[in-house]
């Protein structure tokens, strides 16, 4: 394009400098989570990794991991379900409501989460269910099944529908058709919902402060200890639950690349 | 076909349908019941009264709220200044580095929001990363730059930096490059091309990167707990304060529907001039 | 009256990484005419355009407009305009607004805009009322006529047109071509036109640029390039022929390596300026050649056998095998046509005069 050199150049700079700017804060962690001092003063005189060992081996974080892990992978779960069916009623299906239910289904991620998280404690309260993790899966749930529906949705916008059509030609029943044609050209974008499911949910505090009751999740015991009683865990523990969520998305992104060139119905990006 | 269609998407709809009119709307609805409350009850059987919206109005809670907007809209002013350079060359100029910087921002929203300020604050503290090398170095020695509204301000426009800029990016992807050619060639100038075709032609991205961000950072609470150490009480701090250690549910609720009508109405007239299809699918219909 | 050209391009040229879209390209365009460029895709044409317009930039060379440099000069400060193949018509503003946008631009008032907008509807045929219209709700061929009418509403020195036509059916693109021919005649600017449909460039054009990867192989008029072709290619793009390569003989006769061609023009081979040894290409036109009937004579005879035949409406294609193997394309006009059938025996005959030979470098 016409954009002149030092523009162009600057403009790359301009994100590289962002990308930095972004991390930093995390950088900082990481370099607290090797400092030996009990408490923190940079320049770190001493590294040590002892507080990771202790990390590991502290059962209030075992049972945290515990916790966190559970919520997320029953979310993550039931959003790609509901995500799958959401989407194309989204993107696929033209009927009645179609464009109120898009409305409607943004509404849950412009809403101030720590509202929506003391409101469901209110509901459950009402229904007189006792808040646990469990009851964080469903506050979770109302936030990210949203996201993963319009992650799919951006996915089953570019899809042929003369595929099902022609599928359905060919005599194949609702059924057949989805799980031979829709599903397996949505699937990456199931997958990569998936994943956003997992490492929202699994780093989410607002919802979980409210709705998980006696239990508790990583990011709450850690912005406890933040606020007041500070414990020297909370760089390692933070730093753990990232690696956790790096782990997570190589799996993904590998699953995601295994998945490719399986695809023979490549989608047709009309027009 | 097209029966059939209506037909398969009701029922597509029906299970997140059915998850967000139990564990959405439902919550909201005992909210507004419980709003109408008299004080301090815990129970929805009881006269409606609107004690709690006096409470409001009188007790000065139109602080926070001023505050949480306030902030809210510096944030977005802010957000959109220097989301929009890096934006557009995502859009129009880079062409593997975009997919960096996406996976990058992406990854930095998996880390728990918790993690990411505190990180600020060990960065920014007295004895942080900045200041305790910094004083090491040359001497120089400053408070540290928390506590302070600048500083929750500067959390808000880190925290949702993302919200901004992928909707800004969709946007300007959307602005067909001919049309800027077109516009320069029939003699706009870099400026006059921005004002005359790049604004109004990514308004749907502007719009919802806009209110995505306003929302969320009204309604953020950590920003200015963590970085700013309630040098200012936000709504949303003054809404769990109500529930939890104010034991008031219907002074909380008071306070949430408030904050749910204006954010509701703003997100309900914004989202409603955009058409989704198109600043989803692409297509231009 | 030799006139200054309007636009001059002197050896410009422009490199992509590691291959040259355009290779010295010099070129002299004369104020008023109707150029067009044809060539293949990928023959540069387009970079060519944007270059001139200023939407890309040139690797070496100087453009000169009348007597300023322009090469540097950024698209919104050159009295160009660009048509773009895709009309680039801005869909947030109605057809008004796109027409007066050059001239609300130079801060002109809204009168006067105004006043231009309906003299340039007027002019391209559209009624006033259209000013209001969405773009959306207009139809191609009206789409045409305001990217035409905004493109006039500066009234820049030259209108470059990009394949603006290649989009529409054939009706419509006829009717178009007309419109555009006549509009240049009327306005009287420089028209600068690319397209890869040698017929639509043979129905507008003055002149015609023939190019080819990234360098212009022949420009002249239409009738010019289609008797007298510089180069295979040339002839070849200019529409069905017959090529011959062929060689001079010490005689100053001609020897044929393909087709056997009895050569009976006995001193008619020196008409041809080949010199002994030297190899060319004869180049016939299928119209020029003709079935002979016993008796009849002419100065190049081929034998051969018909192998098909295609009536196209106003005139019939025929397609002949000659003896060692070659295919020879032969058309008449349809009340010309051939009373044999397919499968005869046949005898092409053609002269000097209806002949060119290319001589390649």
């Amino acid at each position: 394009m016409k954009m002149p050199r030092a523009a162009r150049a600057a403009l790359y700079l301009y994100g590289i400098l962002t990308i930095l700017f972004l991390y930093l804060p995390i950088i900082s962690v990481g370099f607290a989570s090797v400092s030996k001092a009990r408490y923190l003063t940079f320049p770190i005189k001493r590294y040590d990794t002892k507080w990771y060992g202790k990390a590991i081996e502290s059962s209030t974080v075992q049972d945290l991991l515990w916790t966190s892990l559970s919520v997320a992978l029953l979310v993550t779960v039931i959003s790609m379900v509901v995500g799958f069916f959401g989407a194309l009623a989204f993107a696929r299906y033209q009927w009645r409501f179609r464009r109120t239910f898009q409305k409607l289904i943004l509404l849950p991620i412009f809403f101030p989460q720590a509202v929506l998280g003391l409101a469901l404690l209110m509901w459950f309260n009402a229904l007189g269910v006792i808040p646990s993790w469990k009851t964080a899966v469903v506050a979770h749930l109302v936030w990210i099944s949203p996201i993963t529906t319009l992650i799919i949705a951006i996915r089953a916008y570019s899809f042929d529908p003369a595929l099902e059509e022609a599928a359905r030609d060919m005599g194949a029943s609702t059924w057949t058709v989805m799980k031979e044609v829709t599903g397996p050209l949505l699937l990456p974008g199931v997958v990569s919902a998936g994943l956003f499911a997992f490492l929202l949910s699994w780093g989410n505090f607002p919802l979980s402060l409210f709705t998980t009751g006696a239990d508790s999740t990583l990011p709450e015991w850690l912005y406890a200890k933040m606020v007041s009683g500070y414990s020297p865990l909370v760089p390692s523990v933070g730093i753990l639950s990232i690696a956790t969520s790096i782990v997570l998305l190589l799996c993904g992104v590998i699953t995601m690349w295994l998945l490719r060139p399986r695809n023979k119905f490549s989608s047709a990006h009309t027009g | 076909m097209e029966r059939q269609d209506r037909r398969i998407g009701f029922l597509s709809a029906a299970p997140i349908g059915l998850i967000l009119l139990v564990s959405f709307l439902a919550p909201l609805l005992v909210i507004g019941i419980f709003s109408v409350m008299p004080q301090k009850v815990f129970s929805l059987l009881n006269i409606p009264d609107f004690s709690s919206y006096k409470l409001v109005f009188t007790k000065g809670y139109s602080k926070s709220l001023l505050w949480s907007f306030g902030m809210a809209m510096t944030s977005t002013g802010i957000l959109f200044v220097i989301c929009w350079p890096l934006a557009f060359g995502m859009a129009k100029v880079f062409k593997s580095f975009s997919l960096v910087i996406t996976i990058a921002v992406v990854v930095t929203l998996f880390v728990s929001e918790n993690i990411r300020l505190f990180g600020w604050v060990l960065t920014l503290m007295k004895g942080g990363l900045i200041e305790g090398h910094l004083r090491t170095w040359t001497g120089f020695t400053f408070e540290g730059a928390l506590y302070n509204v600048p500083v929750i301000v500067f959390g808000l426009v880190y925290a949702y930096f993302p919200f901004m800029l992928f909707p800004l990016v969709q946007g300007i992807a959307m602005v067909p490059d001919d049309a800027r050619q077109a516009a320069s060639d029939l003699g706009a100038s870099r400026w006059q091309v921005f004002r005359e075709i790049d604004l109004p032609l990514s308004a749907p991205g502007i719009v919802i990167g806009g209110l995505l961000s306003f929302v969320l950072a009204a309604g953020a609470m950590a920003e200015s707990k963590l970085l700013g150490g309630q040098t200012v009480i936000v709504i949303a701090d003054e809404i769990e304060t109500a529930f939890t250690y104010g034991q008031n549910w219907p002074l909380g609720s008071a306070l949430s529907i408030i904050l749910i009508l204006i954010i509701g109405s703003l997100s309900v007239f914004g989202v409603s001039r955009v058409n989704l299809d198109l600043i989803m699918g692409g297509k231009r219909s | 009256m030799s006139a200054e050209p309007i636009l001059r391009l002197e050896n410009v040229s422009k490199r992509f990484a590691d291959f040259f879209a355009l290779s010295e390209i010099n070129l002299e365009i004369q104020e008023g005419e109707f150029l067009t460029i044809v060539g293949p895709s990928g023959s540069g044409k387009t970079t060519l355009i944007r270059i001139l317009v200023g939407i890309e930039e040139l690797t070496e060379g100087k453009i000169w407009l009348r007597n300023t440099r322009i090469e540097q000069l950024p698209a919104n400060l050159r009295p160009t305009c660009m048509v773009f193949q895709s009309l680039a018509l801005f869909p947030h503003r109605s057809v008004g607004e796109n027409i007066e946008f050059p001239l609300k631009l130079r801060k002109q008032d809204p009168k006067r805009r105004r006043a231009r907008a309906n003299e340039l509807l007027d002019l391209l045929h559209l009624p006033q009322s259209f000013y209001e219209k969405r773009i959306q709700e207009c139809s191609g061929g009206e789409r045409q006529r305001v990217a035409l009418a905004r493109a006039l509403a500066f009234d820049p020195e030259i209108i470059f047109f990009d394949e603006p036509l290649s989009a529409l059916d054939f009706r419509l693109r006829k009717d178009l071509e007309k419109e555009l021919k006549d509009l240049h005649q009327r306005t009287g600017k420089t028209f600068v036109y690319i397209t890869h449909s040698l017929e639509e460039a043979m129905i507008m054009s003055d002149r015609i640029a023939i190019m080819r990867r990234g360098r212009f192989e022949q420009i002249a008029v239409a009738d010019e390039i289609y008797a007298r072709p510089v180069s295979r290619f040339v002839a070849e793009f200019m529409g069905e022929v017959n090529l011959f390569d062929v060689e001079g003989t010490a005689t100053g006769g001609l020897k044929g390596d393909g087709v056997e061609i009895y050569i009976n023009a006995g001193d008619s081979g020196h008409l041809l300026n080949l010199s002994a040894g030297m190899r060319g290409v004869l180049v016939v036109r299928p119209e020029t050649v003709r079935f002979m009937y016993p008796g009849e004579t002419a100065d190049f005879i081929v034998k051969g056998v018909l192998r098909a035949e295609y009536a196209l409406g106003s005139r019939t294609q025929y397609k002949v095998e000659a003896q060692n193997g070659d295919e020879l394309a032969v058309e008449k006009l349809r009340e010309d046509r051939f009373l044999g059938q397919v499968g005869d025996q046949v005898m092409l005959g053609w002269n000097v005069e209806h002949t060119h030979m290319i001589t390649e470098g």
